[in-house]
């Protein structure tokens, strides 16, 4: 989940200035989190489905409605030619084939405000666009664009990027920035390199997605701003261009059209459509089950920015176009309920008797977990995931194509899936050395191996003790204990397996199947451990 | 106590120190009786024993015999100063006799008859000198002192041929009494150790009993013990199955179809990123049989997210990320119509372990616990998922709290919260809501689910009151850890 930062005088500027408990207080109503909140700045929790709520207008926007201090649900456009025209170039629909812009005038920047709209773009472009590569945002001061503006991807190109006064290749851009390093891997890859750019008849305007240029840098002073949202996913790029749209238009600017000239088709962005979704007026009293009362079910919707008006025994609601995360009726739903409060929901017993069951293994498993104990050894619960060294090397066997191997490592301590318990608690052995002996423990969970290509998962009892007088008898006698109290019907044979002192291990063997073994440890595996004393094991699968 | 031991106490208190005979004539006991009662208070850590260790040598019964007369070897040698003797006459001791003068090499065997060499005339003139040994330790046994010095290796082959058997054994010579001793008994007679045949037989009636000083240092007794999050574990197993709840489970791997797409997760969404979750190598992928269920799933993703789903990408293997992957199969299978259970509602659990693809340290895991609840019924509400919760987690005794939160297959969604006593904050331990129709692929009228997703290890740091300081600290299981800890 992002994390906003607002200034807290620039906040108090949107919404008044409230008290910290009266403003905390709004917010957690909400159901969004305060990470920080002093005198100077309110840091807060967004959730992915509200990026409307990233910049500190549209924050402050959430927050005016749910409180009924603003009454804004309409932003409409008012119908016009379009200021700005986009010609989209052939290349680069293989690129990033997607661009929506359009223009704002009449907006009058302070430091606080420009700095936060610039601070709440990176913040939605790297987290919503995915660092750019699903969604990047341009602004450029309108005023110093000339002619007709051009989007398209080129071999190369140079301009003075931002915030520099050396002219740069597209390229150079792309290597010897900080953007163009951070960046560069929301462009597709391939050999021959091609950059989409947005271009005006004077030159480039910016580096998509990486860079705009200093020519048309917005500052404080700039009154007016071309916005350009670039992507893959049109539908994406539109619903963004609006949200943007909706900012501006709070910030008192004029949204303007661009129209935007597709090899095939032609479109009008921003859209800023209004959706509408009908529903029975009951529908949300049924599905949170509390009394709203079918009066006041547009009133809480008015508080989350839904223009709600009754028809017969139905409710239309206006989506808002900020709003990215409304697809259906149970989205308004929710929305009535956050307005509802979630504090004022009684909950309400379901009615119903029926006979609870448990899972007969498990019930199965906690009474050999008992046993365990009451035979001295202490449980263990240790991770699933394990690496080589530990679950092989170590153990002095190898690993003959059965361990479930992770794709994605982040370290060399988790590479695999257990495949067996018996390492685990050779680990934690070694970290207790200092305690008095035995040293006894035992874990009963879960393994992985690969039979075939079919993963398969097992429950493996395994148990250890180290102790001076450690010996064969001294496990034997415990795994009789087990077996008898489980009633296995078992043989056992002389095993020769390398973690074990040879001629010091013996094979169980239930209905024909191994189902494990038991022994002393080799002291090679000892020392691999570091363990000091002579330490004996089982592993079954039980 | 007995009366001799008592009585050696009673004058050890008084003198603190004693030799042997000073204290048999002050105790007024002889000397079998005072050794007998002294290693008896010794052994009860009372005195210390003063000791001159010495050495007792006795001849064994042939030894004994041999120095009366002779060794065997010597009578040998002074028959074959007489006549030829043939090795195959020789009776009983003379057998003896010929092994030892022949190993000494005193003589030799020509012909089959036994031949003095002149070694053995020596030793005959001169005699043996571990025959002289013999004789002498048979004449005075502390003689041992000086002859094994003089003679060691006569002494060795007497002792070899068990015809002497040399004991170390130490002598009471004196004795202190120590602090227990001081103050055993204060004056009272009584029982020590209470036996078998004291409780038979009743002889313990009116001896009293011997009291124990109940601030004395003793060793703590080591237990073998529980795992913490096991019992925490098997709380929440009871806690749901006595609310009706039938405990599920299903597979640790899975495809990311039922870990993600089925729970309208979109496919860019970063919790599905490599550097989120665990992929697997080399894994068949699962086939999903009901090709109408994929195609809802990708329906509601194209409609619902607006972009291209991909099967590939939802076939791929991964380690489950959370247990609602569990309660989404029996979802789909329950409203799929394949399920057993029709009579609504149905309740059903699962826990187990789920992960993610993090660096372990102190604070991250990459797998831990999660216990994954839904109810599937007619007519069910937000309120009654609040109450639900409520009542499954009355055990953790703090009051319990929800705030709206966003999770893509519910609407509406909620976080709960408990608040921890210990470290004075709402602790957040799960999530729940009601399960989207794109997902039950049912409408709300008909049939509704409610699901929550819960942490287990929070639970613990909420139940611990903030005693379990890091996750990660569970799973150290360190043994002095589990042995040491203090029951909840």
């Amino acid at each position: 989940m992002p994390v906003a930062t607002f200034n807290r005088k620039y906040l108090s500027s949107l919404v008044g200035n409230l008290p910290d408990d009266k403003l905390s207080g709004e917010i957690n109503k909400l159901g969004i989190n305060i990470e920080k909140l002093d005198d100077d700045e309110i840091s807060v929790e967004i959730s992915s489905n509200r990026p409307d709520l990233i910049s500190a207008v549209g924050f402050a926007r959430a927050l005016q409605l749910y409180s009924h201090r603003s009454k804004r649900y309409n932003y409409a456009i008012k119908e016009h030619e379009p200021v700005i025209e986009v010609n989209v170039g052939r290349a680069v629909k293989k690129v990033r084939p997607c661009i929506a812009s359009f223009a704002v005038t009449g907006l009058r920047f302070t430091n606080e405000s420009l700095a936060e709209l610039l601070n709440s773009m990176d913040k939605f472009t790297d987290t919503y666009g995915r660092a750019r590569r699903k969604i990047a945002i341009g602004m450029h001061n309108l005023d110093a664009v000339e002619g007709q503006l051009s989007y398209d991807a080129y071999a190369d190109g140079r301009f003075v990027p931002l915030n520099s006064s050396k002219e740069m290749s597209y390229r150079q851009v792309l290597e010897d920035t900080d953007k163009g390093e951070k960046y560069a891997g929301a462009l597709p890859g391939s050999k021959a390199m091609l950059y989409p750019a947005l271009r005006d008849e004077a030159g480039t305007l910016a580096l998509i997605p990486i860079l705009n240029s200093e020519r048309t840098k917005v500052s404080t002073s700039t009154r007016n701003v071309l916005i350009d949202v670039t992507g893959y996913s049109e539908y994406m790029i539109n619903k963004t261009a609006d949200m943007l749209a909706a900012i501006f238009m709070d910030m008192g600017g004029e949204v303007k059209r661009a129209r935007i000239n597709y090899q095939n088709k032609e479109m009008r962005t921003p859209l800023m459509e209004t959706r509408e979704i009908t529903m029975p007026t009951r529908m949300a009293e049924r599905d949170i089950g509390v009394d709203i009362g079918p009066n006041n079910v547009a009133s809480l919707a008015a508080k989350m920015g839904y223009d709600a008006a009754y028809i017969g025994d139905k409710v239309r609601f206006s989506v808002p176009p900020y709003r990215l995360d409304v697809i259906n009726e149970q989205d308004i739903v929710e929305d009535i309920a956050i307005a509802y409060g979630y504090d004022y929901i009684n909950p309400v017993p379901i009615r119903s008797i029926i006979s609870g069951l448990a899972d007969q293994a498990a019930v199965r498993r906690t009474g050999v977990s008992e046993l365990m104990v009451g035979l001295g050894f202490s449980q263990m619960m240790n991770s699933y995931l394990a690496n080589d060294t530990i679950n092989f090397t170590n153990m002095r066997i190898k690993d003959n194509a059965t361990a479930i191997r992770i794709k994605n490592p982040k370290s060399e301590a988790i590479t695999m899936m257990r495949t067996w318990v018996l390492p685990s608690l050779l680990r934690n052995i070694a970290l207790s050395l200092n305690e008095k002996t035995p040293l006894s423990a035992f874990e009963y969970d879960m393994v992985f191996s690969l039979s075939g290509k079919k993963p398969s998962e097992a429950y493996h009892l395994a148990a250890v003790s180290s102790d001076p007088k450690a010996n064969f008898n001294w496990i034997k006698s415990t795994f009789e204990a087990l077996s008898y109290a489980l009633g296995l019907r078992c043989k056992l044979e002389r095993y020769d397996h390398r973690s074990f002192i040879e001629g010091r291990c013996a094979k169980v063997i239930v209905g024909g199947k191994e189902i494990g073994f038991f022994g002393e440890l080799h002291p090679e595996v000892l020392n691999a451990f570091g363990i000091e004393e002579p330490t004996v094991a089982m592993e079954l699968e039980l | 106590m007995h009366r001799y031991e008592r009585a050696i106490l009673d004058v050890l208190k008084e003198k603190k120190k004693l030799g042997l005979e000073e204290l048999e004539g002050k105790a007024g006991i002889g000397r079998d009786e005072t050794l007998w009662a002294l290693e008896s208070l010794s052994a009860q850590g009372y005195v210390e024993l003063e000791k001159e260790d010495m050495i007792e040598v006795t001849l064994t019964d042939e030894g004994k015999d041999y120095a009366m007369s002779a060794l065997p070897e010597s009578l040998l040698l002074a028959k074959l100063r007489e006549r030829t003797i043939k090795a195959g006459s020789l009776k009983d001791k003379e057998r003896i006799g010929f092994q030892w003068a022949k190993q000494k090499g005193l003589v030799t065997i020509k012909d089959g008859s036994i031949l003095l060499v002149k070694k053995g005339i020596g030793a005959y003139e001169k005699g043996l000198p571990e025959e002289q040994v013999l004789k002498e330790l048979g004449k005075d046994p502390s003689s041992y002192a000086s002859l094994s010095k003089q003679h060691p290796e006569e002494i060795a082959e007497l002792s070899k041929r068990r015809l002497i058997e040399v004991r170390k054994k130490s002598r009471v010579t004196g004795v202190r009494i120590t602090a227990e001793g001081e103050s055993a008994d204060e004056g009272k007679e009584g029982i020590g150790g209470l036996t078998k045949s004291m409780i038979a037989s009743g002889a313990w009636k009116g001896a009293g009993f011997k009291s124990y000083d109940v601030d004395v240092q003793v060793e703590r007794a080591v237990p073998a013990r529980k795992h913490p999050l096991m019992q925490n574990i098997d709380d929440i197993r009871r806690a749901y199955i006595s609310n009706g709840f039938r405990e599920v489970s299903g597979p640790v791997i899975d495809s990311a179809f039922w870990v993600f797409d089925a729970l309208f997760q979109p496919q860019d969404h970063p919790a599905r990123d490599a550097q989120d979750t665990f992929y697997l190598e080399d894994i068949e992928e699962q086939e999903i049989k009901n090709k109408s269920y994929i195609n809802r799933v990708k329906k509601a993703h194209t409609q619902g997210w607006h972009y291209k789903w991909s099967v590939d990408t939802a076939m791929e293997p991964v380690l489950r990320t959370h247990m609602t992957s569990i309660s989404v199969r029996y979802l789909y299978d329950m409203l799929a119509g394949r399920g057993k259970d029709k009579d609504y509602p149905v309740k059903l659990f699962s826990i187990g372990r789920v992960f993610r693809n993090e660096n372990v340290d102190y604070r991250h895991l990459a797998d831990f616990y999660q216990t994954d609840g839904v109810i599937i019924g007619k007519d069910l509400t937000f309120a009654n998922l609040f109450d639900t919760i409520i009542r499954l987690y009355s055990w953790l005794g703090t009051e319990i709290k929800f705030k709206p939160a966003y999770f893509p297959f519910v609407e509406p969604g909620v976080e709960l919260y408990a608040y921890s006593k210990g470290l004075k904050e709402w602790i957040e331990f799960g999530g729940a809501g009601m399960i989207r129709k794109e997902i039950t692929g049912v409408r709300r009228r008909k049939l509704t689910v409610l699901a929550w997703g819960i942490a287990v290890e929070r639970l613990m740091q909420i139940r611990e009151n903030g005693d379990v300081k890091s996750i990660s600290e569970l799973y150290n299981n360190g043994l002095g850890w589990l042995r040491n800890r203090k029951i909840v």
